[in-house]
């Protein structure tokens, strides 16, 4: 036989079958009626739609306490019955955002690996834009600026001399121009202030002569002592959340651990497409949600930070050693 | 016909007092039942229309209560209490600004209702759902007035004509469609003496108007100059000629069995010929109920809308009051194929198993009326002391009650059967549509023709029924009904169980049962 006996198109399967299943349904949702064994049964479990599930297991009763009002509360997949009548049916829909579902049911939680709203930790950021770059959406939005080292600026008997940037190889430079601010009127100037540097990426250093690919393209050869270490800084970063698809691959782009897809479902809404423009205070996860991660993030710095000190303070004593 | 709601009786008595001493006094005094005929008719024909309206807005609220138990959802059942009375302590306060204090009555009852059936419970629970869940005989309540949120929604909304269409008679089209429904209504009675017009050709006229609406709907799908509403103008056409034939030859099988093409005679006939035309003419009654579900175009023959083929099938292009204005329509044609069936079918308003009940039916005049008002408060009054008379107490009450209210009763019965259907069925395929009504329902009716005619000429004696007829043939269609419910292969379904359970009380994989 092609069709299964139940999907013969006789009157039986047509309409009094379909009829008489919505027919149970309906008597279903009738207090006291409803319950009854033959109405509520089912072919392999007699009580099927009437099972009374309790709403805390053992376990979470353990947990959440025995005061707790959820502890003793009959609780059925789609409707609750309260003790005073057991077969009182009300819909169990959460008043979001008054309610929330956490907060009524607290053995409910959201998964850890939920992709929501983006949060990111600015403290370890280093503006790499691999972010931004991986958004098949073009919803990250970063703007970065080249600035010289300030502690590199620092004079020499200054406490912080000598603890900014070294020039290496793939490092940024600059470079001092001609441009001179001093008579740029700052209250009245409708132009921006002119770039004080020329910033270029340095490609080889060799002896006291660095190769530098200035931002206008072309290459020279300057010498090391004109040029200041500068590095990239983030000036903003700015998400278009209304354009996010939460597919989660930013998070994995970053190199640094800095960029998270929290499992935070709400806090991204607006009357205004604008409103869903998140600046960085927005999308901002204090390191202590993520202390692990930022801590990780700063040994690795430290020890950077270390290497370099133990390196210059060897260089100073072979300069000392063969000044004397 | 002694029903107390003597609705005509009493307004023909008003007009004619009006007129009496009006034109009655005046020159033009030979004029004087004409005039009070005129209001009559007038003034009738405004009640008729209040009372479907009015009675009408029980319809939707069928439809969405009903539905929401057939679905198992619950939702729809509790609305707009915390509208009126407030959640807990809060409450509106508009009142509160009326100058004068004109307002402080409604703060005083809508305080009063807060306390009384505002939710507050010890049970957190059920605390927590406030006004949303409720829990008593006030259910029934809220969502009646749904309608008129409805309304307002409507009313307020923009009118507007595609660019493209035909806007003549896009205009046009509603006013076909809404006009032609509300004349059906000019010859359905409430009750025995609350109609508009009593033709000796009522039913006739009634089952042409009734076929105007799906022309209007044909000229609504051109106009809108849309692809779906032009399908779904064809798809009406297409349809109504599968089941308007067949409806016409039930009615007319009806007709024949009433002896009779006025509605209030075919009425007067199944109280008078001692039972219903439904045990006579069972099959009539399913051919009628489906060819009527195709008229009004709802599901499983809701093709014309099929919204999810079709967007919404005709309906697409408009918006605003005239589509609130063609869904009411709409459901006034349910609400008339409902009225039309306990009419043709159910005896109108004839209270059931009135012989049983013995004295008095629905068919008691005034002063009987008022004697057994009388002895039902005798009864409630007296039922501690000899509780033996409360009771025939509801027995008593039901015999009070007017036509209208058994006619009402039997027609928001039979709308719960189409939501019922509405729910269960999927919707069929035009191609299908036009087999079922063209191979089944045509010859069907032919022989529910043959039937009702042999019934009236062989077994029809001049004043009643035989009551074995009536009984032979209900047991003939029961046993068929039960014959064709159960026919399921049980052999072949031997063998075809999954050999997993779907349902189960217990996690998955833990059954050992099976």
């Amino acid at each position: 036989m092609p069709f299964h006996p139940h999907a013969q198109p006789n009157f039986r399967n047509l309409v009094i079958h379909p009829m008489w299943m919505t027919l149970k349904a309906a008597l279903r949702t009738i207090p006291y009626i409803g319950s009854h064994k033959w109405l509520a049964g089912h072919r392999d479990s007699p009580s099927y739609h009437a099972q009374e599930a309790v709403m805390i297991d053992e376990t979470t009763a353990k947990r959440v306490g025995a005061d707790h009002h959820s502890v003793g509360q009959i609780y059925a997949a789609d409707r609750e019955t309260s003790s005073v009548v057991p077969y009182l049916e009300r819909p169990v829909t959460v008043m979001y955002p008054y309610e929330r579902l956490e907060d009524l049911e607290p053995w409910l939680f959201v998964p850890g690996n939920y992709n929501g709203r983006i949060g990111v930790i600015w403290e370890t950021c280093t503006a790499c834009k691999a972010c931004v770059r991986a958004c098949p959406n073009g919803c990250l939005h970063m703007t970065s600026e080249k600035r010289v080292n300030v502690l590199e600026l620092a004079e020499d008997d200054d406490e912080w001399h000598g603890y900014g940037e070294e020039l290496e190889v793939g490092g940024l430079a600059a470079r001092r121009n001609e441009v001179d601010n001093s008579e740029h009127d700052i209250f009245n100037a409708h132009d921006a202030v002119a770039q004080e540097y020329d910033f270029g990426s340095i490609i080889d250093i060799s002896g006291d002569m660095a190769t530098v690919r200035w931002d206008g393209g072309e290459m020279e050869e300057v010498a090391s002592s004109d040029l200041i270490p500068a590095e990239e800084d983030i000036v903003s970063g700015r998400i278009d959340i209304g354009r996010c698809m939460f597919c989660g691959l930013c998070m994995e782009a970053c190199p640094f651990e800095s960029f998270f897809m929290t499992n935070e479902y709400d806090g991204m809404t607006g009357y205004d497409r604008s409103e869903l423009w998140f600046d960085a205070d927005r999308t901002r996860v204090l390191p202590a949600l993520h202390q692990e991660r930022v801590d990780g993030e700063l040994a690795k710095r430290a020890e950077k930070e270390q290497r370099k000190r133990a390196k210059k303070a060897e260089r100073a004593e072979k300069a000392a050693k063969a000044e004397a | 016909m002694g029903d107390w709601l003597n609705v005509r009786g009493w307004v023909g008595d008003i007009s004619f007092f009006v007129s009496d001493n009006t034109v009655g006094m005046s020159r033009f005094w030979e004029y004087k039942y004409a005039v009070a005929g005129l209001m009559t008719e007038v003034l009738m024909a405004t009640i008729v229309f209040a009372t479907m309206m009015l009675t009408m807005l029980a319809i939707p609220w069928i439809e969405r209560k009903f539905i929401a138990r057939l679905m198992d959802r619950r939702g729809a059942t509790t609305s707009l209490r915390s509208l009126w009375v407030g959640e807990g302590g809060h409450h509106a306060d508009w009142y509160d600004n009326v100058p004068f204090g004109l307002g402080k009555p409604i703060r005083w009852l809508n305080k009063f209702l807060n306390e009384k059936v505002g939710n507050a419970s010890d049970i957190h629970s059920v605390n927590r759902v406030k006004d949303r869940g409720y829990h008593g005989i006030w259910f029934l309540i809220p969502g009646l007035f749904q309608a008129f949120a409805d309304f307002t929604k409507f009313a307020s909304k923009e009118w507007i004509v595609p660019a493209k269409a035909d806007r003549f008679m896009f205009e046009v089209a509603p006013f076909i469609i809404i006009a032609s429904t509300v004349m059906i209504f000019a010859f359905i009675p409430f009750g025995p003496h609350i109609w508009a017009a009593n033709s000796d050709m009522s039913l006739l006229f009634m089952m042409a108007i009734f076929g105007i609406a799906p022309l209007g709907v044909f000229f609504a799908g051109w106009a809108s100059n849309n692809k779906y509403t032009l399908l779904g103008g064809i798809r009406s056409v297409a349809q109504l000629t599968a089941y308007e034939i067949p409806l016409l030859i039930t009615v007319l099988s009806v007709a024949i069995l009433s002896g009779s093409l006025n509605i209030l005679e075919i009425v007067d006939f199944q109280l008078t010929s001692g039972t219903w035309n439904i045990f006579l003419l069972p099959l009539g009654g399913a051919l009628f109920l489906i060819t009527m579900i195709a008229e009004v175009e709802r599901i499983p023959f809701d093709m014309p809308e099929a919204e999810a083929e079709l967007v919404e099938g005709w309906w697409t292009e408009y918006g605003g009051m005239r589509w609130g204005l063609l869904f009411a329509a709409e459901y006034m044609r349910s609400y008339a194929a409902c009225l039309l069936f306990a009419i043709f079918f159910l005896g109108g308003w004839e209270t059931p198993f009135a012989d049983i009940f013995g004295l008095l039916g629905s068919n008691q005049d005034l002063i009987l009326g008022g004697i057994a008002i009388g002895l039902i408060g005798l009864a409630f009054i007296l039922r501690n002391v000899l509780p033996a008379l409360a009771a025939p107490l509801p027995i008593l009450f039901l015999t009070i009650l007017p036509g209208l209210v058994w006619m009402l009763l039997k027609a928001w019965l039979l709308f719960t059967v189409f939501v019922w259907i509405r729910a269960s069925l999927h919707r069929i395929r035009t191609d299908q549509i036009l087999e079922f009504g063209w191979r089944w329902l045509l010859p069907l009716s032919i022989v529910n023709l043959a039937i009702a005619t042999w019934l009236r000429l062989f077994v029809w004696n001049g004043s009643e029924w035989p009551l074995a007829i009536p009984a032979l043939i209900t047991a003939i269609t029961l046993v068929l009904f039960i014959i064709l419910g159960i026919d399921e292969d049980k052999s072949q379904i031997q063998g075809r169980e999954r050999p997993y359970s779907i349902q189960s009380d217990s996690p998955a994989s833990t059954r050992t049962d099976r």
